[in-house]
C-alpha cells in the first residue's frame, strides 16, 4: 500500500486518498466476489423442460399450378390448315415459336404436347394428363427422381418439416423446354475485416488492440 | 460441467497485516465509498443500454416456469414499445423425440447467398456492423480431389452471375455439434446444447470473453464488437428469449436453427429460401424425415470429423452425374 511503507511519519493515509484507494479496492473485491460466484456456480447440463409431444404432422401438398385450358395454348389457331400441320420431325422453330428454347435432350415438341388437346399432356403411352400432373410426365425419363421428390430431398419444400408442407412440382423450379438451372446474381458479399475498421467510429470509445 | 470446481486459491495469512488504526479507516471508508459505488454504477452504466433486471437475471436452464412466464412477457413489452410493434418473445421448449439434423447439398449450392440474407432478416442479426450467420465458401472444383481446407475457402467472391465456371460452394453455419467445444470452454454456462440438439446462448449470461469463438472449429460464432443496430421496421417480431432476441453490445452470437420457427415445426428461414431446394432439414429420430432419407440414401459427411464434435449439420453430394 502507497504512503504506509516504511517512513513512521505516514503511517496513516491522507483522507481523500484513502477515498480512492478505499473505492478501487472494494470495487476489486466486488467485481472479484460476483464473478467468483457466478463461475462457482455452474448451471444444470439443460433446462428441466416440461414435456411437450411431438406436434402432428401435416399433409405435403403440391403448389398448385395454374389452371391451363385448351385455349391456353392457342395451338389450333394456327395448326389447322394442311401446310401448317405439326410434325412428327424436329425441325428448326421460325414463326411464333423464335422465343422456345428448346435444349431438353432430343425431346420434340409433340413428345409431351398433344395438337389436338393443348391444355393436356400426353404421357408415353398416349394418355393424357393435366398441367397440374406434369410431374407424371417428367418422371417417364427421370425416374429415379421420383422417390426422392416424394421423400422431399430431391426440390423444395416450404411450410413445416413437422405439419403441413408444400412441394413445388418440376416445371416450378426447372423450365420444362430447358431444364437445367442458368445462373444468378448472388447477394452482397461479407465486408472485409479491413472494411469494418472504422476510425471515425470508435475514436470517442476506447480502443481494442486486436480489434 | 456438474461437478463444482474450486477456482478460488485461499491465501489467508500470507499478506502482511497493516497497523491497526489505518486498516480500520480504510475498511470504514471503503465500505462507505464502495456502497456508493454500487448504488451509482447502473445509473453510469445506463448510458450503455444498462437493464437492471437483465443483469440480475437468473441463468435460462435456472428460471422457474413463472420467472420464465415473467420474463417473456417483460421482453415482450420491451421490445414492443422499443420497436413500436406488436412483437412477441417466446419461450417455446423442445419437443418430444426430436433431434433436429441438418443436410445441405454441395452438388446443388449455387453460392448465390439467398440464404445469408433470409438468415439476416429473420434473426435480428446487426446491419451495421454487419453480422452474418452463415457465411458461404468458394472453392475450386479442380482442387476437390486433392482434398480441400476450409482456411481457403473464399468468402467475399463478387461474380456477376453465380456459379462461377469451375467453382463449388459451402455454406458454413452453426454446425450444432453433440460434443459442442464452445461450451465446454465458456466460464459462465451461457451457451448449451439443448434436449432437441440446439446449441444455444443466453445474452444475459454471456460476458463476451470469446473463449467460445477460439474454441469452435468451424468460425461459427460472432461478436458483437460495436452496439448492434437493426432498423425498426426491419425487425423480425417473432423472438425467442434464446434465440433472435436483440443482442447487446458484448455478446457472441450464432445460428440456432431458427429456433423461434424450427420449434413450432416449421423450416429455418435458410431452408425456405433456397432456390435450388440445396438444403434439407428435419429431426433425426424420424426414419421417415427427409433428413434420415439423406442420411440412408447419399453419402454424408461433416465438417472437421477428426475433431469428433459429432456435428448435427451434413454435407453430401447428391446429383448423381455430375462433378
Amino acid at each position: 500500500m502507497p504512503g504506509a511503507g516504511n517512513d513512521p511519519g505516514k503511517d496513516r493515509l491522507p483522507g481523500n486518498q484513502a477515498t480512492i484507494w478505499g473505492t478501487l479496492g472494494l470495487a476489486v473485491v466486488v467485481i472479484v466476489g460476483l464473478s467468483a460466484v457466478r463461475l462457482e456456480h455452474q448451471p444444470e447440463t439443460t433446462r428441466d423442460y416440461p414435456p411437450r409431444p411431438l406436434i402432428a404432422d401435416g399433409p405435403a401438398v403440391m403448389k398448385p399450378a395454374p389452371e391451363i385450358d385448351d385455349e391456353y395454348l392457342p395451338c389450333r389457331d394456327c395448326h389447322t390448315s394442311p401446310d401448317r400441320q405439326t410434325g412428327p420431325i424436329p425441325r428448326e422453330l421460325e414463326y411464333e415459336h423464335e422465343d422456345t428454347e428448346l435444349a431438353h435432350g432430343n425431346l420434340w415438341c409433340l413428345h409431351c404436347h398433344d395438337p389436338e388437346r393443348p391444355g393436356r399432356l400426353r404421357l408415353a403411352d398416349s394418355s393424357l394428363v393435366k398441367f397440374e400432373d406434369s410431374w407424371q410426365l417428367c418422371t417417364q425419363c427421370h425416374a429415379k427422381k421420383l422417390p426422392e421428390w416424394r421423400a422431399g430431398v430431391h426440390g423444395k419444400q416450404t411450410g413445416h418439416w413437422r405439419g403441413p408442407k408444400e412441394y413445388q412440382t418440376c416445371v416450378e423450379c426447372h423450365e420444362p423446354h430447358a431444364p437445367p438451372f442458368g445462373t444468378i446474381e448472388p447477394k452482397p458479399r461479407p465486408k472485409r475485416p479491413d472494411e469494418i475498421i472504422q476510425p471515425a467510429r470508435i475514436s470517442g470509445e476506447e480502443q481494442h488492440g486486436d480489434s | 460441467m456438474g461437478t463444482p470446481r474450486n477456482r478460488r486459491v485461499k491465501q489467508a495469512g500470507e499478506a502482511p497485516e497493516p497497523s491497526g488504526s489505518s486498516r480500520r479507516d480504510f475498511i470504514k471508508t471503503a465500505a462507505t465509498v464502495g456502497a456508493g459505488a454500487i448504488v451509482a454504477a447502473p445509473a453510469v452504466a445506463s448510458g450503455f443500454d444498462f437493464d437492471l433486471e437483465s443483469f440480475f437475471q437468473k441463468n435460462f436452464r435456472e428460471l422457474s416456469e413463472e420467472e420464465l412466464d415473467a420474463l417473456v412477457k417483460r421482453l415482450s413489452r420491451k421490445y414492443s414499445k422499443k420497436y413500436g410493434k406488436d412483437v412477441s418473445v417466446s419461450a417455446i421448449g423442445p419437443m418430444d423425440g426430436v433431434l433436429y439434423g441438418y443436410g445441405l447439398d454441395i452438388s446443388r449450392c449455387t453460392g448465390c447467398r439467398r440464404c445469408v440474407h433470409a438468415c439476416v432478416e429473420e434473426n435480428n442479426q446487426s446491419r451495421d456492423p454487419e453480422i452474418q450467420w452463415i457465411r458461404v465458401l468458394e472453392f475450386e472444383r479442380s482442387e476437390a480431389l486433392r482434398g480441400i481446407d476450409l482456411k481457403d475457402g473464399n468468402p467475399y467472391y463478387e461474380h456477376k452471375e453465380v456459379p462461377d465456371e469451375g467453382k463449388f460452394y459451402i455454406p458454413i453455419a452453426c454446425q450444432h455439434c453433440e460434443d459442442s467445444p464452445c461450451s465446454k470452454v465458456c466460464p459462465t454456462g451461457a451457451t448449451w446444447r439443448e434436449p432437441d440438439g440446439i446449441v444455444v446462448i443466453d445474452y444475459d449470461w454471456c460476458i463476451g470473453c470469446r473463449y467460445c469463438m477460439a474454441a469452435c472449429p468451424y468460425g461459427a460464432r460472432h461478436f458483437n464488437w460495436a452496439e448492434p443496430n437493426v432498423p425498426a421496421e426491419d425487425i423480425n417480431p417473432d423472438m425467442h428469449v434464446i434465440g433472435n432476441v436483440p443482442r447487446k453490445r458484448g455478446v457472441v452470437e450464432k445460428c440456432t436453427f431458427c429456433i423461434q420457427r424450427t420449434r413450432k415445426g416449421r423450416y429455418p428461414a435458410c431452408h425456405e429460401i433456397c432456390p435450388v431446394g440445396a438444403r434439407k432439414f428435419g429431426n433425426l429420430l424420424d426414419p421417415e424425415s427427409e433428413i434420415r432419407y439423406v442420411m440412408k440414401h447419399k453419402r454424408t459427411f461433416v465438417l472437421k470429423a477428426e475433431l469428433e464434435t459429432k456435428p448435427k449439420f451434413f454435407y453430401f453430394w447428391g446429383t448423381e452425374g455430375r462433378s
